[in-house]
């Protein structure tokens, strides 16, 4: 059997459970909102996945160290990239959390994440009419 | 579950939140207070938060690559503040000195009702992202449905 899941489920896949990890992210930077010293964390994956779905197609060049991950499971090997945000004002504590700008990301975090559980819902469901025969 | 662990680390904000609420309602209450079980006036006291990794057991360390950047929040110290006490004459106070000087707390009531809102918001905004995690783990089981 071919791929059940096509690349854009596994890609949709991919992308909730790295949002999850955002959530991580963003509720550890509220919970330390006025930890002393504490540095606000960011996390990027969308430049990374958008590569993998580009080089998911493309055949394997083998386990070489160094080179880039070609082939299926391009998509699943994305890892997001935490880093202290730069662009952010440090308090007088040393503190450089936003908490406006924590609670719009946590937002729009969670509406993305609600978004990409839809539409493995809907491709799930397209699979099932599939399944059972055009619904009868 | 990884989402779990966004709820334990938005509990340790809601609690050390808490845990400041309370040292700023005891800073509020004892304003006047002249007498404490040290000795001398009530002294105001603050609370120092610390970030630490969020580990659960040593178990799940060992299995896993620490997460450096998730972390939760914890109250490590309780300050006692070191303002020089406010010096009132009221002779009459069974506290006087020789002088006829009472020592008072010194306790700014603005400061702490301006800590107290900050305290509020924050733990709200811990609600708010513990509200959001359970929405999203929520939304999780409804895949395939």
């Amino acid at each position: 059997m071919a791929d059940l899941l096509d690349k854009t489920t596994r890609a949709l896949g991919a992308t909730s459970n790295l949002r999850q990890t955002r959530h991580n992210v963003i509720s550890s930077n509220i919970a330390n909102a006025e930890t002393p010293g504490y540095q606000a964390k960011k996390l990027d994956f969308e430049n990374a996945l958008g590569r993998a779905l580009n080089i998911e197609d493309m055949a394997p060049a083998g386990n070489e160290p160094g080179h880039f991950m070609t082939g299926p499971g391009a998509i699943s090997k994305v890892r997001a990239d935490i880093y202290e945000n730069p662009d952010v004002s440090v308090n007088n504590d040393g503190n450089t959390v936003d908490l406006e700008k924590e609670m719009s990301a946590l937002a729009e975090n969670s509406i993305m994440y609600k978004a990409a559980v839809q539409l493995i819902n809907k491709k799930l469901a397209a699979l099932r009419y599939a399944a059972t025969d055009g619904g009868r | 579950m990884d989402i779990l662990t966004g709820m334990r680390v938005s509990s340790s904000g809601m609690a050390a939140q808490r845990m400041r609420m309370n040292t700023i309602s005891s800073n509020i209450a004892n304003i006047n207070t002249t007498r404490s079980p040290e000795g001398g006036p009530y002294r105001r006291k603050d609370v120092v938060l610390e970030s630490m990794p969020e580990a659960r057991s040593f178990g799940e360390i060992l299995t896993s690559a620490p997460q450096k950047d998730v972390q939760r929040v914890q109250v490590t110290d309780v300050l006692v503040d070191r303002r020089a006490p406010l010096m009132k004459y009221e002779p009459d106070h069974v506290d006087a000195d020789e002088k006829g000087y009472v020592a008072y707390p010194n306790i700014n009531l603005m400061e702490e009702m301006a800590k107290m809102i900050q305290a509020t918001r924050s733990y709200e905004a811990n609600v708010a992202a513990m509200n959001a995690t359970k929405d999203m783990a929520m939304t999780s089981l409804e895949i395939g449905r």
